[in-house]
């Protein structure tokens, strides 16, 4: 699904930082991972690139058969819009929309019609447990709550990866318990491959792999 | 189409104060522009009711006083036109000299009906003079050739004057009034409201006067005639012509005095042109102020909601997705508030056209369709400018660093 052959990043500025090293990679369809290391290790910086939300400046990078480089805006987004879920630490879900409407903001830019969208979208709060949620906004949800919704707006578009940043980065053990619960559903039934990036170790024992990175460089 | 709309009335809603700024620079800018458009439209309305429908080919010409000695003559003479002027004139065979006619007026003469008398003065004029002077009948005809042919008594009063002398204007025609111990046959009523002259014939006129010469108006009636400069040929032809006959120097400009309605009448419109151009040159900035304002707005809003981009793209959405949704954002916000605009605008116009009303110099101030057309097609585009600029600078950062920006 996922293979990264020998991936570098750096950050431009007066001083140069290197964040991935040679980072070599492969995950196979329905896997899922966990990436851990320490603060700044540079594991935001991969989930990005994978998520082609940022660019890497040497390697290769392919996801499910394309290789991922100089991409135009329109095919990166399409392919996010296609292939890709995220779930952030801080949701980034739209304040000024409820529940239902950031699920099913994914189709809106599919050109999905409305009635259509708003029933997958009802369709897929169900499946987190939020259907009596649907019309409350972001800031009437619990931290719990709101990386459910944005777990159903990942999930709407019937991505082959979830990418998840410290998805229970905000939260309490019992509501992260809940949330990994639904990861691991997803991955069991509907063979979808995750990678969470998370601090947690209890998070990363409960995935089948745990990829360390360290200074940029990976050492498992 | 209708989900776009959707999206951009919660934004809108979203950032209330945002939207209520703009909107209010956009309605200022346009009330501005109508406002002024309006005004302006009063003044051309006016100069085409007064002016516009005055005869525009004529060059009248006046007796003077010479300033200069010539061949003999000391300067200060003056200079009487007469009669044999025009024959002269039509003769030179100059092609742009059509039709010369003259006027003589009389003194101040009483005139008088069963029901009433009053004081006014006469031109003894031609046909044509009603045509020259832009001046309409309400009732009757005015002065023929057959009149003057066979220097008939026979008068053409104003509006008003038929009115004190007769309960109605209508009801004058066919009458006769008393001029000393002479009586006229009114065969005609002309529309003023603020002139008292009556018009008699040419010929009957200088009866009156005693069959002299001399007159007071020459009229000469331009043919082929496109430019200023044709004008002022003519001008000179008709100078030099004179200058002949009375013998003065022809570059003395006072020895007869002129007043070219053509080439008076193509200065008054490009006066026009260039006060709607004016108009238009000040509105717009003043629009443009507005949009200016839009765009500042626009930037910040752009700026503010960098994160909420962010998300957009992360979930998909494509450049041009977001691109499409501030500019109609922003077209949105200009042509709603710009409708406002519009809207008071006008309606101020109005006010003002009903209070100040017909008065000289203005008339019917307010604005038509094409330019409520014009003015939309301007607010489009302004919206349309005002959005571009800061979605395209929004779409220049990255995903992950839009997404960064708290
Ligand atoms: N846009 C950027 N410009 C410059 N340096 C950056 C930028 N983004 C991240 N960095 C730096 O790159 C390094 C790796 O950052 P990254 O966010 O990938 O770390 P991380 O492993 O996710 O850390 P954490 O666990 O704290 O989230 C850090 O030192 C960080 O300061
Ligand atoms: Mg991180």
């Amino acid at each position: 699904m996922i293979t990264l052959k020998d991936i570098n990043k750096t950050y431009p500025g007066i001083v140069p930082l290197h964040v991935l090293r040679d980072i070599n990679l492969h995950i196979d369809k329905g896997e899922l991972v966990s990436i851990m290391g320490a603060s700044g290790s540079g594991k935001s910086t991969l989930l990005n690139i994978l998520g082609i939300l940022d660019n890497y400046d040497s390697g290769e990078y392919w996801l499910d058969g394309v290789l991922i480089r100089n991409l135009s805006e329109n095919r990166a987004a399409e392919l996010r819009n296609r292939m890709i879920g995220f779930v952030f630490q801080s949701f980034n879900l739209i304040s000024y929309k409820d529940a239902v409407e950031n699920v099913a903001l994914p189709l809106f830019y599919q050109g999905v019609g409305r009635k259509k969208r708003r029933m997958l979208a009802m369709e897929q709060l169900e499946r987190v447990g939020l259907a009596e949620r649907a019309h409350h906004l972001p800031g009437e949800l619990s931290g719990g709550q709101k990386q459910r919704v944005a777990l159903a707006r990942a999930l709407i578009t019937n991505p082959s990866i979830i990418l998840a940043d410290e998805p229970t980065g905000a939260l309490d053990s019992k509501t992260s318990k809940e949330v990994m619960q639904l990861f691991r559903d997803l991955n069991t039934d509907r063979n979808m491959t995750i990678i969470i990036v998370t601090h947690d170790p209890g998070v990363g024992e409960q995935t089948s792999r745990i990829i360390r990175i360290s200074d940029g460089q990976i050492t498992v | 189409m209708i989900d776009l709309a959707n999206e951009i009335w919660q934004t809108m809603r979203n950032n209330k104060l945002r939207t209520a700024l703009t909107g209010v620079a956009v309605a200022w800018g346009i009330f501005m522009l109508i406002v002024l458009l309006g005004m302006s439209r009063g003044v051309v309305n006016a100069f085409d009711a007064n002016m516009g429908k005055r005869g525009s080919n004529a060059i009248n010409i006046y007796p003077g006083v010479t300033t200069e000695a010539w061949h003999g003559y000391k300067m200060g003479r003056y200079i009487q036109l007469k009669d044999g002027d025009k024959d002269v004139l039509e003769s030179r065979g100059d092609n742009k000299i059509g039709r010369v006619t003259a006027k003589v007026y009389g003194q101040s003469m009483t005139l008088s009906t069963d029901r009433d008398y009053a004081m006014t003065y006469y031109e003894g004029v031609f046909p044509s003079e009603l045509s020259r002077s832009g001046t309409t009948m309400v009732a009757g005809r005015f002065i023929n050739d057959a009149d003057i042919d066979q220097k008939r008594k026979v008068i053409v009063l104003s509006l008003k004057m038929a009115e004190s002398l007769f309960a109605n204007p209508e009801k004058s025609i066919g009458e006769t009034v008393r001029f000393g111990n002479l009586s006229f046959l009114v065969v005609g009523v002309f529309d003023s409201r603020w002139s008292r002259q009556v018009y008699i014939p040419y010929s009957t006129a200088r009866m009156l006067a005693g069959n002299t010469d001399n007159v007071n108006q020459l009229v000469v009636e331009l043919d082929n005639v496109r430019t200023l400069e044709d004008g002022i040929a003519a001008e000179r032809t008709i100078r030099n012509t004179l200058a002949s006959i009375h013998d003065y120097n022809p570059q003395d400009e006072s020895a007869v005095y002129f007043w070219n309605q053509f080439n008076q009448h193509l200065q008054m419109n490009t006066g026009m042109s260039i006060l709607n151009i004016t108009v238009w040159v000040i509105g717009i900035f003043t629009l443009l102020s507005g949009i200016i304002g839009v765009s500042n707005i626009m930037f910040v809003s752009v700026k503010e909601r960098t994160h909420e981009i962010g998300i957009r793209r992360a979930i998909g959405a494509k450049p041009h997705s977001i691109l499409t949704q501030i500019i109609l954002e922003s077209v949105s916000i200009t042509t709603l508030f710009g409708y406002f605009g519009i809207i008071l605008g006008t309606a101020l116009t109005a006010v003002i056209g009903h209070f100040i009303g017909e008065q000289d110099g203005f008339l019917n101030p307010g604005v038509d369709l094409s330019i409520a057309f014009e003015v939309t097609v301007v607010l489009i585009l302004a919206g349309a400018m005002a959005g571009m600029f800061p979605a395209l600078k929004a779409l220049k950062v990255k995903p992950v660093e839009a997404l960064r920006d708290e």
